[in-house]
């Protein structure tokens, strides 16, 4: 089934054309890698689908009502249901791990509902702190937490917000190898029930996720399919790996 | 330990937290000495109104602190609602007191005076000094003192949801919000001290000490009142923030303040929040405004000049931002030092060559002190009672780990 469809969509910075008539389709659930060199479009493509900036033109249209998201703003993005993991962990660390959770939990996010709203379901978050392994932590402050455990606590809220598709931009980055086989399992194991597309530049990483591959330059799709067959592609080759 | 940690609720109800109910209790205790005092005699009539005054500073403080210290909106207009709540009830009070005094004055002549020739006598009482007799439409509701009450929260909270909708919806943030804050509460003090505002320019309204209805009652017990009512707002003031700076939305809040792109991402509206914590505000500090100017007795508009919402961030930097007794320590602190330095009570220092006179010197030692308080003790005096009780909290701009984290060493920086 299809989730989400990017169609023709482009944007320009300042004449540079950064997105150029990009069209990507998802269905759900499924796993898809989106690979290309610096520059080819990544960042500014998840941008894009989670309302950060916003396109020339072209559609990105979301579920089953066939929504166009474009201009909608990032908390109703995220509301419809696409979570966002970024490179850096970016949790709260003024706050405990449970208040990070219990924010992240989904719920009704209007000030009213936060406002008279006083409990933080305990179950679901005793659920959530075991699977990320930080039950033992939940009263500490997140700043307090080391960089695996941060990681681990911004997939916990990832989690929480029980997204229908995930973005997640370079998971390998500064990743020890046990851990990277640890986060490609966690990845694919996500990809079970929901769409994750995942942002990278390290082929051995994408490798070892077995999924479609979608191969980005110039802000263009270039190639598409599994990861055998784009390297064969005489134009990645160019481009890409060639280099 | 598990199921001990889960079986806590999320975050202790503020009538439960020691803190509020420390603050809380010391109130109490001290509007209790203030008034067991003043009517010994030993504090006078107007010491206990300079104190009232420091509770509504105080109460405005804290809800300065809930916008600022908490959700990092750093408004230096916080002031101007302050002012409007004055006036709204300040035009209650001098239409109420007026009516008083003219009316006995028609009823005598031969002829009763009809509802419009009272309505002109008043008008002329009040507005003789802009060289006017007619009300302006803003005056329409002067003569209910229930409408009247009901303006100093709807003008406030009104002007905050406007100003706060436009600013926030453009993503304004940091020291451009700042400022235009400051053009806010500037614009409107231009305004009010024009003679054709309608609510008696640089005169503003005077005579608030005089509550109608009371006219016999002795200003000694007309202060001790406003000192309890103003205790009390403080008490409740202080009970709201504690609850909606508790729990999931507090959580929100701070988060907004620390990270408010990553808050989007977790699909909180953020601009709303702001909008909550920004109008929320403004309505109590209308609030403190309006128990105020009795108390003063007069207000005008150099009272929401530009300077006077700086002095509140800074009340509320020397108390300790993000803590709600700081702020209201910062507040009574430097306000009831600032009026003894001032006001004569510090001795001038002869140093031969060059006498330092307080009077002049006063706002160099504040600032000073402001400087310092930022660079060495970003805590403020608040912090103080970490020492005591020995709680170690992570450095909020602290370093933590391989990356800086999501803390951010200057408010509202992108």
């Amino acid at each position: 089934m299809r989730l989400l469809e990017v169609d023709g969509v482009s944007v320009t910075f300042d004449g540079f054309r950064a997105i150029n008539n990009l069209s990507l389709s998802m269905g759900e659930p499924e796993l898809r890698a989106v690979i290309g060199p610096n520059g080819a479009g990544k960042t500014t493509f998840m941008d894009i689908v989670t309302g950060k900036t916003r396109p020339d033109s072209g559609r990105v249209i979301w579920g089953e009502e066939n929504r166009n998201l474009i201009g909608l703003s990032e908390s109703s993005i995220a509301r419809a249901g696409i979570g966002r993991k970024f490179q850096k962990p970016t949790v709260f660390e003024d706050q405990t791990v449970r208040e990070n959770l219990a924010m992240a939990l989904k719920a009704r996010r209007d000030p009213f509902a936060v406002l008279f709203r006083r409990s933080d379901m305990p179950a679901r978050l005793a659920e959530l702190a075991e699977e990320i392994a930080l039950t033992e932590h939940l009263t500490r402050k997140a700043g307090e937490l080391s960089h695996g455990q941060k990681q681990w606590l911004e997939i916990g809220m990832l989690l929480a917000q029980e997204p229908r598709l995930l973005l997640v931009d370079e998971p390998a980055a500064g990743m020890t190898p046990a851990e990277r086989t640890h986060t490609a399992d966690l990845l694919k194991r996500l990809a079970q029930t929901r769409a994750v597309i995942v942002v990278e530049h390290d082929m051995e990483f994408v490798r070892r996720l077995e999924c479609k591959v979608t191969v980005l330059h110039e802000g263009r799709v270039l190639a598409e399919g599994s990861l055998d067959h784009v390297t064969k592609n005489q134009d990645v080759i160019d481009v890409y790996l060639g280099r | 330990m598990t199921d001990a940690t889960l079986a806590l609720p999320s975050r202790t109800p503020p009538v439960r937290q020691t803190s509020t109910m420390v603050f809380l209790a010391s109130l109490a205790v001290f509007a209790v000495i203030v008034t067991i005092l003043a009517q010994q005699g030993v504090i006078s009539t107007s010491f206990v109104k300079t104190l009232g005054k420091t509770l509504c500073l105080c109460l405005a403080a804290v809800a300065m602190d809930v916008v600022w210290g908490y959700t990092g909106i750093l408004s230096l207009g916080h002031m101007a609602f302050f002012g409007l709540g004055g006036y709204a009830i300040g035009m209650w009070l001098m239409y109420a007191r007026t009516e008083a005094l003219v009316a006995p004055g028609l009823a005598a002549q031969p002829i009763p005076p009809t509802p419009s020739e009272l309505q002109d006598a008043i008008g002329s009482q009040i507005f003789g000094v802009v060289g006017s007799s007619d009300f302006p439409l803003i005056w329409m509701f002067a003569d209910s003192l229930f409408l009247q009450m009901a303006m100093v929260v709807l003008v406030p909270g009104v002007l905050a949801l406007v100003f706060g909708w436009l600013a926030f919806r453009s993503r304004v943030t940091g020291v451009y919000l700042s400022i235009l804050t400051q053009a806010m509460t500037l614009a409107l003090a231009l305004y009010l001290f024009q003679n054709d505002s309608g609510l008696r320019g640089n005169n503003g309204l005077s005579g608030l000490q005089n509550i109608p209805g009371f006219e016999d009652a002795p200003q000694s017990a007309i202060s001790l009142a406003f000192f309890w009512a103003s205790a009390v707002a403080l008490a409740l003031g202080y009970l709201l923030f504690a609850w909606v700076v508790s729990g999931k939305m507090g959580s929100v809040l701070r988060a907004v303040r620390d990270d408010e792109a990553r808050v989007r991402f977790l699909g909180y509206h953020v601009e709303s929040f702001k909008l909550f914590a920004f109008v929320l505000t403004a309505v109590v500090t209308g609030i403190a405004g309006a128990l105020y100017y009795p108390q003063a007795g007069i207000i005008n508009p150099a009272e929401i000049a530009p300077i006077a919402s700086i002095y509140l961030a800074v009340w509320v930097a020397i108390g300790g931002r993000g803590r709600l007794y700081g702020a209201a320590i910062g507040a009574a602190f430097v306000s009831l030092l600032s009026s003894w330095f001032t006001g004569g009570g510090a001795p001038d220092i002869d140093l031969g060559v060059y006498t330092v006179r307080w009077t002049d010197w006063w706002l160099v030692l504040l600032g000073l002190s402001f400087v310092a308080v930022t660079l060495f003790a970003p805590k403020g005096i608040g912090g103080l009672v970490d020492l005591l009780t020995e709680k170690r909290r992570p450095e909020r701009q602290g370093d933590y780990g391989p990356d800086k984290g999501a803390k951010r060493s200057e408010e509202g920086v992108e």
